[in-house]
């Protein structure tokens, strides 16, 4: 045994000898939210990147963000600023930012400014400016803004080296000294893809903002990132009292694991429905009602979340078209209680209604609640208000953001029930607008029929993913218990999804009613 | 922000000649503070500031007038000066000074110029003075 021990030792010895190890590229945070995920696990240490994007981006704010969240004492940080919005008034407002630490200035991050040397001098100047200033630092991060204005300076004097030489120099000359860089400039995306200078960058991280009607957006990319995996695509930012926040396309969800858990049924609160399902529906399916206004979807998802309160199983519910209160009220007349699980945090109900949400930080706060409360099950009511609360530019997004969420989440074993509302159409029975289905493991259909004069509401069971289900068109009525699906099971009546159904049995006696007033007559 | 401008002129007046008849006695706090703020806002920043300053500190004492901003963002002050009382010059500076600092916490606030001050006088108590709770005109009243 022991003999074995030591021919794996110096196996193993032998192997680490004829197999040096990769250079370990540590990752650095960089105090935005989001952004760690997106790139990969951090900002690789040593790195010389390039914030590009237009005026009002966040390049300033993006990189104070990320020097203050790595600056220290021993390890400084060295701002420089060049040309463009005066270093006075860059304080004024960046110090109005949670992460600004007042107490960090000339201590762990000096301000530097060059504007005198850019104007007076050429680029020899500039770079001997900054060398000096990092030998007497000896920084763990430098940031030149805005470096734009260096290559224009350079452009209008003769004589002077080129950017894209300078630019070389300080990128070796800034890795010799250990300093991870920022070079931040106005540049539109044409001109970081033939500009030679933006070759040097091991990093490159391009942000936008579009008007789209009355919104605006804000996206970043990471066009390019030496040494490790980013997630490739436009990422929404937010700029608010914190700094940046970054949403990932991939809402945080990707590197995860799809937790195991056992398959078994669900109730939906609904006891004649979960027969339909035979049994109620699979713990992490995505369950769809659809239905006309006034159908009973919002009581049938208010069920849902009741049913798991019920047995343990923690929800929350994003609404957009009630406010919680009114949402808790009406719960409330079908017996149901949502106020005493919110006290105990077992339920969050999420009202998001402003009209320029992003749909990825609207997935992320629905995520963050699922994580608070532990849930097991989500509300999604409705979707029809979900793309109604989102800005303009990012309804196109919607159906993926939504696709992608609803996968990560069932995956990890939550049951989700989203309801939509079609248009009522007398001709056939549209499920919604959104080609959803495929998002959806199960879904429901509402819609009123007429009956003997009266607006009558049936429910069937379209779908139901790996299982069998009930085929029958139930007749149902909202009462004091909520939804309540009624008989007859089988019914006298065919035609009933068109919704003017004709009768095939025999008509019961009734009364005749006069006729409220007399036909016209000539 | 006029009593901590009165302490920082006179703590810097410690030790020295009490006058200099080339004037150059007058501006030793601004010369001092010029050389972060300049590092921190370049020449031309620092002059506008310090030129706004001149020009508000000008209403409160008159001799003001006659000093000048140069080019590099230090003090050009005539020879007359030197015929003036020592309280006189001390009056100027530190009119001057609070001027100074009083756009300084209005343009980054009272904890950037804090950090400033300490890094320029390093042990000087920064927290107990009236930083921007008054404008300098409003206290000489």
């Amino acid at each position: 045994m022991k003999r074995q021990k030591k021919i794996a030792a110096r196996k193993s010895i032998k192997e680490t000898a004829s197999k040096p190890g990769k250079v370990p590229i540590r990752k650095l945070p960089t105090g935005v939210r989001g952004l760690d995920e997106i790139m990969g696990g951090g900002l690789p240490e040593l790195s010389f990147n390039i914030i590009t994007g237009g005026p009002g981006c966040g390049k300033t704010t993006l990189a104070h963000q990320i020097l203050f969240a790595n600056a220290t004492r021993k390890k400084p940080a060295l701002y420089f600023t060049i040309l463009g919005e005066p270093p006075i008034k860059m304080l004024r407002y960046q110090q109005q930012y949670t992460f600004f630490d007042p107490a960090q200035l000339n201590t762990a991050i000096r301000f530097v400014n060059l504007s005198d040397v850019v104007a007076d001098k050429d680029l020899n100047a500039v770079f001997a400016a900054i060398a000096k200033e990092v030998a007497a630092t000896n920084p763990g991060m430098v940031a030149v803004d805005s470096f734009r204005s260096v290559g224009r300076k350079s452009v209008s004097s003769s004589g002077a080296i080129e950017v894209a030489t300078f630019v070389q120099r300080l990128a070796e000359f800034l890795t010799s000294w250990e300093a991870t860089t920022f070079l931040i400039g106005e540049y539109d995306q044409a001109e970081t893809q033939s500009d030679p200078v933006f070759t040097v960058a091991d990093g490159l991280f391009r942000l936008t903002q579009v008007a789209e009607r009355n919104s605006v957006v804000r996206k970043l990319e990471i066009q390019k990132l030496r040494g490790q995996a980013s997630v490739p695509g436009l990422h929404t930012i937010r700029i608010g009292d914190d700094g940046i926040q970054a949403f990932s396309r991939t809402l945080g969800l990707t590197g995860q694991r799809a937790k195991t858990f056992s398959r078994q049924r669900v109730s939906v609160g609904i006891p004649e429905l979960d027969k339909m399902f035979g049994g109620g529906v699979f713990n992490g399916d995505s369950l769809l009602v659809a239905g006309p206004t006034g159908s009973g979807k919002s009581a049938i998802a208010t069920q849902f979340i009741a049913a798991g309160l019920r047995t343990g199983e923690p929800g929350v519910m994003a609404i957009f078209e009630e406010r919680p209160r009114q949402y808790a009220r009406r719960a409330g007349n079908f017996g149901l209680d949502l106020i005493t699980p919110q006290e105990k945090e077992k339920l969050k109900i999420l009202y998001l209604r402003p009209l320029d949400l992003s749909v990825d930080e609207t997935m992320v706060e629905i995520l963050d609640a699922i994580e608070e409360v532990g849930a097991k099950r989500l509300v999604i009511d409705s979707l029809a208000g979900f793309e109604m609360a989102l800005a303009p530019g990012f309804r196109m997004d919607f159906r993926e953001s939504l696709y992608r969420m609803i996968g990560a989440l069932t995956g990890a074993g939550v049951t989700i029930l989203s309801t939509v509302e079609v248009e009522e159409s007398f001709q056939c029975l549209d499920f919604s607008h959104y080609s959803i289905s495929f998002l959806t493991d199960d879904i429901v259909r509402l819609r009123y029929v007429e009956i003997d004069g009266q607006l009558r509401k049936i429910m069937v069971v379209v779908k139901m993913r790996g299982a069998n289900h009930s085929k029958d068109i139930r007749e149902y009525i909202i009462n004091d218990k909520g939804v309540v699906v009624i008989s007859p099971r089988k019914t006298e009546y065919q035609g009933l999804i068109t919704g003017i159904p004709t009768r095939t049995g025999v008509r019961p006696a009734q009364e005749e009613e006069a006729a409220p007033e007399r036909k016209t007559t000539r | 922000m006029r009593d901590f401008a009165q302490r920082l002129v006179a703590r810097e007046a410690m030790g020295k000649r009490p006058f200099e008849r080339n004037g150059r006695a007058f501006g030793r706090v601004i010369e001092k503070v010029r050389g972060p703020l300049v590092a921190l806002t370049g020449v031309a920043g620092f002059r506008s500031l310090l030129s706004r300053a001149l020009a508000l500190a000008n209403a409160e004492v008159r001799w003001l007038r006659a000093v000048h901003v140069k080019a590099d963002g230090a003090l050009e002050c005539p020879a007359e000066i030197a015929q003036l009382d020592k309280e006189e010059i001390a009056k100027g500076e530190v009119a001057l000074l609070a001027q100074l600092l009083g756009l300084l916490v209005t343009f980054i606030g009272e904890a950037l110029t804090a950090r400033l001050l300490e890094d320029t006088w390093p042990g000087v108590p920064v927290n107990d003075f009236d930083f921007g709770r008054k404008s300098p005109g409003k206290e000489q009243k």
